[in-house]
Parts: structure tokens; C-alpha cells; sequence
């Protein structure tokens, strides 16, 4: 596995990730069980798609960003290659439990992250649109409540109320968190904070996990929970600093190393989720690819297209997805970007139909609010 | 609340309890607007049992507040000291000590929140936190040595200034030139950048990071429909501004023919002839910058967004559009005169009645101050210090999920209400409450002195008076009511 020469403390510093569960089914709820889970990992800054799974097949690619591009690729077939950091994920396509979704992006071209991650999140038509996520309406739809750990509670997330997070706290010298009292004062507030305390109160009466903060850890731990019984049913997390701006690296490097991060946290759902993994999908997301052309500063700048990569037992075939666009100046997007040829929206709703176990239409037209979206479900799953 | 504290919640940091509560609130948040007052703090921390001794409060030392040469001088001696330990073996009580002499992150966080809990130009800190969120500078590249330098002397020293005074020298400060990668970033006709096509393994050009940036969450915002194009052109006009921090003075001399990171221009890197921005013709060489910066400091669309997001911090919740309008007037009217600007905000966010939702660290720092609690550590202490009842300053920024020397977005922390209830946020302010009551010393007002003295209202009494007789209980409820916290009582 990829290492970094960082001790725990750097790395999470460095890091910063962060995990949200949700989806715990109601104790005595009366509806059949979905049959999967779901865990999304946002990458947040914009992901290199082209370093990631590196399209060696297209004669431009070394023209263009030969001293960013890895030379120690791992073949996937005769035009793609993986990233040298994957190392779990290679195994996983060897074993037909991975794939990978190119020249693809959620339909936003304005290069904005905070735009770009609002509309990941939110899923809706235009950033700034919606005010719960995707993630959080789907379960709203199959009325289970969600548990995000994490210090916030994530757009992607939000949308439904009984939605709660968990981050285990480190405060020296501070009392046990006293039921009675937080009753007390969440029955002071009004509904939107009230409701708030109210989970507080809740958990309160449990006993305290403790958890280490770093990345692989939080995801082992989210397989681990989902694998049971009552355990959630969608999981979430973060992984920061992917704007690579400034001495991205090739083989290795700045961007290599969160590539690293990535087959991480995938090594750690794999683990967590034990035997559930054969009814799991993990898969990542990010606001925007990054620029074919290499920039001044050995990094590149904001893009369009880029890759997603899929992992989990629910995948029969290993493969990758594309409708490969080229990366000639003309085939690009805007004469400057990888051009993205499949919603990535499509890739995600695939994903709730096969793991949350509801229909497309129902998925485009109240999750993606919109109607034609494409379905992708018979490329990825079958 | 009575007015006063009130007022001082929305605007302020709430009135500590040797201070005296001014009559005429309006007239007192005014006049703090031109509150000239030094940093100040405390020494060392002593505890014997519950009771807390502190040196008194003082100004901070002049050898903890170094200026921008001195603080990038540390950074090379820690950076030459960092390359040897790759080298050779170093004990960590070594490591530690040049941590401690040459990195000034910890310390002025520390310094920040002293200003906070100590300072008695409340209202001028509040507009100092605001508008250093407002230009993000996280720690990247180990800038944290200068991001308290830019809070100081770019955002603190131009509060009285026009906004376009003060957008230019945080841009053109190495704490934001460093964090948004533009000390690398050369014209692509630079001169630097011809002579590096002909070396084998030389790569020079643009980056458009801070370019970027700076017309999307400094100034104009989205909103303004900029293009692409335009965002190059940005970054072209600041190409060849800013070095890294470890750069020699003789090597400055020659690129730049100055030692002054803050005032620092490489005409090498800089991208030759005219550059369009927006429709706005910007000169070549370094002037480009001040004429770029000016014209979209009064930028309609900067007026618009900024206005929205002052509104938005300190008026209300759900800022209304007459309000935001008002604000963007004051803008207009006075080119941008921040005084100005200021004067509106403050006068709309006392007019308003609405409740205005804190941030956790606004919070615990009103919490600390209407408390008395001694709750952070003296300068002296910030390295080598170790108290059960005291979390570590950065510790605590850390557990709030809120830091302004936090490696973040350049987005900044937002000030929409949504954004933070979430029970694990709520969860930390039980726990900071408790944690404050119980090691902050025998000095502190007890809760029913506090809710006389603010005037607490009813609600919160009634909830205060139900949590039983226990102190710590009292307070955690008082502190973490509605009406502490900024919210709307049930």
C-alpha cells in the first residue's frame, strides 16, 4: 500500500477527512430492507482524472502533460491505465469488484469549487439551488434516518430530518453530557435548534466510541457499522486538497499521495464491510477535472471532465465506462479542459438504483430533479 | 438581553465584568469603530487547586509581535535547521525548541484569541475576524509565520481605510500570495519563462489560483459573469508578485531590488504589455496590480456581494434586501470608504431585533468574557506549559471546528446559520461551557450575577432555574440558551 512518510498527527493534519453514515433503518420500521449500501467519497478541490486513470492510448496525452503523467501506470486495457497509488484498487479490478467512469463530470462548467461543490452535494439544477443533498433525498424517499460523523452535518446529507452526526469529542476537564440537562435546554429552543439538543440528548444515553480521525480508519469503521444489522445504509467522507495548483507530482508526489488517500479509504470499506461488501458500492466524486495542458507551475488549473472510480461487490464485470471524447485542442471542452461525455448524475442514480433498491424515474425526477436523465445501470452493474 | 448586551452580542464580544456598560450602546459601538488599542493579554497562568493567578493584563511583547523581515528570517532558520535533521539525528526537546523560536502560528493564534478575551476594542475584533474570513489565508507552505503579520498590518491597520486600500495590501501580502500558489506563477511572454523553454528541465508559466480567487470570493464574485478569460488576464497582472519566505535578501535584492516580502515584484516573471480585466484596460509592470485591485474594489458587483456577506454576519440571519441596499449605498456613496460602510452595519444591526446566530468561537470567547473565566494561556506558555483544566489554544480551535489559521478552502467559514446545527457543534458548546465553568477559576461571576447583568430574559431564566442547583448545570444552560447563542427563543 501507498505510505507516507508522515506520522499519524501530519497526516491528519494534512488530511483533514472527515465521515458521515447515514441511513440507520427505524428499529420496527416495516418495509423490506434495501438491499445495499452506498458510500460516496467527495474529493474535494478537483480531481486529476487524467493522472488518476491516465488514457496512455491517446497520443496527445504525453504531448500535453508528460511531466504530470505517471510512467508506472498499471494497464487496465489497451487505452487506460491506473495510477500507480492504487494499489488495492488494481486488486480489485483483477477481481472484478472495481471500475472506472471516464470523461465524465456532474453537468457544472463554470470551474468554481464552491459553486462546483455545492452542486456535487446539493444535486440539483444550479449551485446554490437546493437546500438538502442528493444522498439525504434518496433516503428521505426510502424513509431512513441518516448519522454523519462528522463535526458538520454535510449538504449531501441534509433532507431529512431525523439526520444526526457524530465526531467524537476531546475536551479536557469538561462533565459527562447530562441527559436531563440537555432535555432541558433543548426544550427551551425553538424547533430548528431544539431538534438539534434533541439528538445531543440522544446520545447522550449511549455509551462513547472512540474512533482515531484519520481517513482508512474512519472508512473501516463506516464498513464496519453498515455491515450490521441496524447499521446505516449510506456513509460519506471527505478528502480534502486535491486543488493542485502547484507541483502536482506524476508517479508520485502531492496529487499521488491523495490518490494514495483514496485506495486508503477503499482498502478501508473493503475491510470494514467484511461480507457486506458483496452488496456495497463505494464511489468518489468531484466538483471538476483539471486542465489537459500542464501550467506554469508544474500543477494545473480548474477543468471540466474527469474520472470516477467505482468499487464494491454489487459489480460484476470490471471495466471502463467511456465514450472517449480525445484530447486533441479541438476535442476539448472550451479548447482548454477534458470534455465529459457522461453525466456523472447518471452514474450516481445507477448507483442508489442498485443499492438503495429504488427506481430510475423515481431517482431522476425527486433525487436529480431531472426527468431525462439518462440510466447508465445496465454499463456498470451488469 | 438589555441593549447593551445585546448590541455587544451582535457586534462585540460581550462587556467583561470589571468593564463598565455604557448608557448610549450606539453611540459606544461607534465610537469603538476608531478604538485604537494595542494587543493585549496576559503572561503566565498560575493554579493552585480551583484558585487562578495570572500576571495581569499587559500589553503583548514586542519580541512575540516581529515584523515581516524577522518573522521570514525564523522560517529560513527553521527551514536550514529542517533540511539537516533529514540529515542527521535531532532530539526532539531540539526539534522543539526551533519549533517554539521560529514558527509563529501557535503564537499568534494565541495573541488573536487574547485580543478576544482581553481586548477592550471588542467591536473593531469582531470587523477584524470578519474580514480575515473574508480573505481566507490557511496555512499552506508554513505561512502561518505571517498570516497574524497580514491580520494586523493588511486588515487591523486599514479598518479606517477604503476597502480598495485594504484589498490591495492583502493581496499583495505573502500570507495570501503564498496560500494561493501565485509566488510561482510567471507570465507565459515573461522573461523567465522564455529562457526556461530552452532548459531541459525547467517549466515556467501561469497560475491562476489567486487570479481566480480574487474576482470570485474577494471581489466581484460569480455573479459578475467573468470569463475564463478574464481570470487569466487576473493572473497575469499578478504574476511575478511574492517569493517564498525562505528566499536570501541577496537573492531578493536581485529579482526584486528590495528585501520587503510585503512590497515584492519579480520583473522577470512578469507577463509583458496590457492586459484587459473585466473590460478594464490595466497597465503592465507592477503598478498593474493597485489599478486592478481599485477598480474591482468599487466594482458593483464586489458592493453587492460583500454588502450581502456583511449583512448576512451582523445584522440578521435572513438578511433582508432593504438592508443589504442600505450597506451597499453607504458603498457607493463613499467609494468605499470602510468607516462608512462600518457606521451602516452598525446602525442596521442595532436597528434590527432580529436574533443573529453566533460562530463557536465568537461564542466562546462572549462565554469567557461575560464569565471572567481565565481561560487561556499566558505568551509565555504557549509551548511548554501543561494545565489538566486548560486545553491548548489551537486544541480548542481544533474541537470548535473553527480556526483562522486552519488549512481550509480559501471560501472561508460561512456565516449562514445552516451551516452549523449539527448536534456534534451544539454537543462541543455543552462541553466548552462545562469545561470553562469548572477550570476557569474561583474569580468568575456566578450565573445569577451574569443574568442580571446582561438582563437575561425570561425564557432563559425560567430554563436556568428548571436544570436544578447546581452551578456548572446553571451555566451550561444559561450559556447554551437561545438567547446566548444568538437564536430565536421557543
Amino acid at each position: 500500500m501507498h505510505k507516507l512518510n508522515l506520522t499519524r498527527r501530519d497526516f491528519l493534519k494534512t488530511t483533514g477527512a472527515s465521515l458521515f453514515l447515514a441511513g440507520v433503518p427505524i428499529p420496527g420500521f416495516t418495509k423490506d430492507k434495501p438491499p445495499g449500501t452506498i458510500s460516496v467519497i467527495l474529493l474535494e478541490g478537483g480531481m486529476d482524472g487524467l493522472t488518476a486513470v491516465p488514457p496512455f492510448g491517446d497520443p496527445d496525452l504525453l504531448k500535453m502533460r508528460n511531466i504530470i503523467s505517471p510512467k508506472d501506470y498499471l494497464k487496465l486495457n489497451s487505452f487506460f491505465g491506473l495510477h500507480p497509488s492504487f494499489k488495492v484498487l488494481a486488486g480489485l479490478f483483477a477481481n472484478n469488484q472495481a471500475s472506472v467512469v471516464h470523461a465524465t463530470s456532474i453537468p457544472y462548467v463554470k470551474r468554481s469549487h464552491f459553486e462546483g461543490q455545492n452542486m456535487m452535494e446539493g444535486g440539483g439544477l444550479s449551485p446554490f439551488s437546493e437546500g438538502s443533498g442528493w444522498l439525504g433525498r434518496a433516503l428521505e424517499l426510502i424513509n431512513t434516518p441518516g448519522r454523519a460523523l462528522s463535526l458538520d452535518m454535510p449538504l449531501i446529507l441534509r433532507g431529512h430530518n431525523e439526520n444526526d452526526n457524530f465526531y467524537p469529542a476531546s475536551i479536557r476537564n469538561s462533565s459527562k453530557l447530562n441527559t436531563k440537562l440537555i432535555d432541558a435546554i433543548s426544550m427551551a429552543h425553538a424547533i430548528e435548534s431544539s431538534n438539534v439538543f434533541s439528538k445531543i440528548s440522544n446520545k447522550s444515553k449511549n455509551s462513547v466510541i472512540d474512533i482515531p480521525r484519520d481517513p482508512a480508519s474512519l472508512a473501516k469503521y463506516a464498513g464496519k457499522v453498515m455491515s450490521q444489522d441496524e447499521g446505516p445504509l449510506a456513509s460519506v467522507i471527505r478528502i480534502p486538497r486535491f486543488d493542485t495548483h502547484a507541483r502536482q507530482g506524476a508517479d508520485t508526489g502531492k496529487h499521488a499521495d491523495l490518490l494514495g488517500i483514496i485506495d486508503d479509504v477503499i482498502a478501508g470499506y473493503r475491510e470494514g464491510l467484511g461480507s457486506a461488501w458483496d452488496r456495497s458500492i463505494v464511489l468518489t466524486m468531484t466538483e471538476f477535472g483539471r486542465t489537459v495542458a500542464v501550467n506554469g507551475t508544474t500543477g494545473t488549473e480548474h477543468g471540466y471532465g474527469t474520472a470516477g472510480i467505482l468499487a464494491g461487490g454489487t459489480i460484476q464485470k470490471s471495466r471502463v465506462i467511456s465514450q472517449w471524447p480525445g484530447l486533441s485542442k479541438n476535442d476539448q471542452f472550451e479548447r482548454r479542459d477534458l470534455m465529459a461525455t457522461i453525466d456523472y448524475w447518471s452514474v450516481c442514480a445507477a448507483c442508489i438504483e442498485k443499492t438503495l433498491g429504488l427506481d430510475h424515474e423515481t431517482i431522476a425526477n425527486k433525487i436529480f430533479l431531472r426527468p431525462k436523465l439518462p440510466r447508465v445501470f445496465d454499463y456498470i452493474f451488469t | 438581553m438589555n441593549e447593551q448586551f445585546r448590541v455587544s452580542q451582535k457586534l462585540g464580544l460581550m462587556f467583561k465584568p470589571d468593564e463598565s456598560v455604557p448608557k448610549d450602546i450606539q453611540s459606544w459601538a461607534l465610537s469603538q469603530l476608531h478604538k485604537k488599542s494595542p494587543a493585549i493579554g496576559i503572561k503566565s497562568v498560575s493554579r493552585v487547586g480551583k484558585s487562578i493567578t495570572t500576571s495581569g493584563v499587559t500589553n503583548w511583547p514586542k519580541h512575540l509581535q516581529p515584523d515581516l523581515e524577522e518573522r521570514a528570517k525564523r522560517w529560513r532558520i527553521q527551514r536550514a535547521f529542517m533540511e539537516l535533521s533529514r540529515k542527521e539525528e535531532k532530539s526532539q526537546a531540539e526539534k522543539r525548541r526551533y519549533e517554539i523560536e521560529n514558527f509563529f502560528g501557535e503564537t499568534d493564534a494565541l495573541k488573536f484569541s487574547h485580543r478576544n478575551v482581553y481586548g477592550n476594542d471588542q467591536l473593531r475584533v469582531r470587523f477584524l475576524t470578519f474580514w480575515t474570513n473574508h480573505f481566507t489565508m490557511g496555512n499552506i507552505h508554513d505561512n502561518q509565520n505571517v498570516i497574524g503579520h497580514a491580520m494586523d498590518e493588511a486588515i487591523l491597520a486599514n479598518l479606517n481605510n477604503n476597502f480598495s486600500e485594504m484589498l490591495f495590501k492583502v493581496t499583495s501580502h505573502p500570507a495570501m500570495l503564498i496560500y494561493l500558489d501565485n509566488i510561482w506563477s510567471a507570465g507565459e511572454n515573461s522573461k523567465h519563462t522564455r529562457l526556461c523553454k530552452n532548459k531541459p528541465d525547467c517549466h515556467a508559466g501561469l497560475n491562476d489560483n489567486l487570479g481566480r480567487e480574487l474576482l470570485e470570493l474577494h471581489t466581484v464574485s460569480p455573479a459578475a459573469n467573468y470569463t475564463e478569460e478574464d481570470i487569466r488576464n487576473s493572473a497575469k497582472v499578478l504574476a511575478g508578485w511574492g517569493t517564498h519566505l525562505e528566499e536570501t535578501p541577496k537573492k531578493m535584492r536581485e529579482q526584486g531590488r528590495t528585501t520587503n516580502h510585503w512590497d515584492y515584484f519579480k520583473k522577470d516573471y512578469a507577463e509583458p504589455g496590457k492586459k484587459m480585466v473585466m473590460g478594464k484596460k490595466i497597465s503592465p509592470g507592477k503598478r498593474g496590480l493597485r489599478q486592478l485591485t481599485d477598480f474591482l474594489a468599487n466594482h458593483e458587483h464586489t458592493i453587492k456581494h460583500i454588502s450581502t456577506k456583511l449583512c448576512q454576519h451582523f445584522v440578521s440571519d435572513s438578511p433582508k434586501k432593504s438592508d443589504i441596499n442600505q450597506i451597499a449605498k453607504a458603498w457607493r456613496n463613499s467609494d468605499g470608504d470602510l468607516d462608512q460602510i462600518h457606521t451602516k452595519v452598525v446602525e442596521l444591526a442595532i436597528k434590527s431585533k432580529e436574533a443573529k446566530f453566533q460562530w463557536p468561537m465568537t461564542w466562546l470567547f462572549q462565554v469567557v468574557r461575560l464569565s471572567g473565566a481565565t481561560y487561556f494561556h499566558g505568551w509565555d506558555q504557549v509551548y511548554n506549559w501543561y494545565d489538566d483544566n486548560i486545553i491548548r489554544n489551537n486544541e480548542i480551535f481544533d474541537e470548535l471546528g473553527q480556526s483562522l489559521w486552519a488549512t481550509r478552502q480559501p471560501n472561508g467559514y460561512s456565516s449562514n446559520k445552516e451551516e452549523w446545527l449539527s448536534g456534534e457543534m451544539f454537543e462541543r458548546r455543552i462541553r466548552f461551557a462545562s469545561a470553562i465553568q469548572r477550570g476557569g477559576g474561583t474569580h468568575q461571576l456566578s450565573v445569577d450575577k451574569i443574568m442580571n447583568r446582561i438582563g437575561a430574559n425570561n425564557a432563559t431564566r425560567k430554563l436556568v432555574d428548571s436544570v436544578g442547583m447546581k452551578e456548572e448545570s446553571r451555566f451550561i444552560a444559561l450559556m447554551c440558551s437561545a438567547e446566548l447563542m444568538g437564536l430565536e427563543n421557543a
